[in-house]
């Protein structure tokens, strides 16, 4: 088969898919006129969510001082600045879970080295530091052969820590967590890393796909997000090998900062998808 | 005008039937067209070819959703207009995608030659109802509709690293798969 035939032959992908795509571009079909105007009618109510903030008192400033999280009305719509769209931005929706931080002129930046790894990851040990650090290799899921361990069969990422600045999210910027749900929302503070901790357990879950031969099916990962407020740095430490092993991993975290100063304005993007490199 | 009522319109054989399918599909219908010919003029003739044939199709077909029937048609119209001018161009937009299909198809010598068009689309859509719904959309927007990476990555308000990223691993889970099938040797 030539790849003009097989390019061709493509013509014959399921209706759902392709019907899909279409719906998720939204530069391919038109807006319909109504959702515009509930845009504009929550661009409003926002706006005069955040006037009542304001006017209420500077207790309302101290109560979100600290990481905050909520789960987004599913029609709640997240515009992001994008200038290679046209429109110079883009909108999300569906957000399963909403993080954000308090508003920081400066954040120190960090590095990490694992103090702690699972066996399985003793590849991975290393005495360098980093900011990011992924165990997708691991996997027998698009990773090289000769990496993949039995253990992570069929996994998508086992580990993946990577470092955040909380400057990046001032003026509205957030965490997003876009395609799994999130079960209890567990938050604490660890005195040993001086970081205040939300972690959960979060699922999606795929129906049953007969005419495929698909069984009804559920990814899953854990999450968890350090936040050293003082200092402005976030760790966000996710993973499918379960939460003790990842809780065990961030609290053998070996972290040092890097002297340099990151702010807002470093930062092209001001919104972050958890579900990045999981999912 | 929802899609029932247009269909309603062809099925009253009214020509007012295409302008309100240009109307609401016609943005979709023309990227569709234009990826593949990179010719605004060859892309309008295609999308108005693909609305005849839809007016020839129903009745008595009441296509759903109507957006992928047309979809679907003008992809076919506008490949049938490439084979027939063979004036594609080695590194044109198409014929990126085209390499990047090669990965999962390394060569003619390498697939088995009973291979059908329809045996692959058939693996294809189990591999896609896989997928978590992000990695498809970029999928079928790269190799169903021909869009480019940037655009995808816009759309999908990503990196366009990271959407080319995901397409590269894509394109290797699929090539694993069809190998572990059989259907690559």
């Amino acid at each position: 088969m030539k790849r003009e035939e097989a390019f061709e032959a493509l013509s014959g992908l399921d209706d759902a898919w392709i019907a899909e795509a279409i719906r998720y571009a939204p530069a391919e079909s038109a807006r319909p006129p109504e959702r515009i105007a509930h845009m504009k009618k929550r661009m409003i109510t926002l706006a005069l969510a955040a006037v009542l903030i304001l006017a209420l008192s500077v207790t309302a400033y101290a109560a979100i001082s600290a990481m905050s999280h909520r789960v987004p009305d599913p029609e709640e719509t997240f515009r992001v600045t994008w200038e290679e769209n046209p429109s110079g931005y883009i909108e999300w929706s569906d957000a399963k879970l909403v993080v954000t931080f308090p508003d920081t002129a400066e954040s120190r930046e960090i590095e990490f080295r694992p103090g702690w790894l699972p066996e399985e990851m003793a590849s991975l040990q290393t005495d360098t530091w980093q900011q990011r650090l992924t165990a997708e290799q691991l996997t027998d899921n698009g990773g090289p052969k000769d990496t993949a361990v039995p253990a992570y069969s069929g996994m998508v990422n086992p580990l993946l820590i990577d470092v955040y600045a909380t400057s990046q999210f001032n003026e509205g910027g957030a965490m997003l967590l876009l395609y799994y749900t999130p079960e209890e929302i567990t938050e604490e503070h660890w005195d040993e890393l001086n970081v205040d901790v939300l972690r959960f357990h979060c699922t999606q879950h795929f129906d049953a796909m007969p005419k495929y031969n698909m069984p009804e099916r559920t990814l899953q990962q854990d999450i968890l997000i350090l936040e050293n407020a003082e200092a402005g740095w976030i760790l966000c430490i996710r993973g499918e090998i379960g939460m003790d092993q990842l809780i065990r991993v961030a609290k053998n975290l070996e972290i040092r900062e890097t002297g340099k100063v990151l702010t807002y304005a470093d930062f092209e993007d001001h919104y972050l998808f958890m579900d990045g490199g999981v999912g | 005008m929802d899609d029932s009522a247009i269909i309603d319109l062809f099925f009253e054989r009214s020509e007012q039937a295409i302008d309100e399918l240009d109307k609401k599909h016609g943005k979709a219908v023309r990227k569709t067209a234009s990826n593949l010919l990179h010719d605004r003029q060859d892309a309008e003739e295609c999308a108005n070819d693909a609305y005849l044939a839809v007016w020839n199709s129903i009745p008595p077909q009441r296509p759903n959703p109507l957006v992928v029937f047309v979809c679907r048609i003008v992809r076919n119209l506008a490949i049938s207009r490439l084979r027939r001018e063979t004036a594609q161009k080695r590194g044109s937009g198409l014929d990126l995608v085209l390499d990047e299909l090669e990965e999962f198809l390394p060569s003619a010598q390498n697939v088995e030659a009973d291979l059908e068009a329809k045996e692959l689309v058939e693996r294809v859509n189990r591999f896609l109802a896989t997928l978590p719904y992000d990695d498809r959309y970029f999928f079928v927007r790269r190799y169903f509709f021909a869009d480019a990476v940037n655009d995808i990555a816009a759309a999908a308000g990503q990196k366009e690293s990271r959407v080319s990223l995901r397409l590269f691993r894509l394109r290797e889970k699929l090539k694993k798969t069809l190998e572990k099938e059989g259907l690559l040797v």
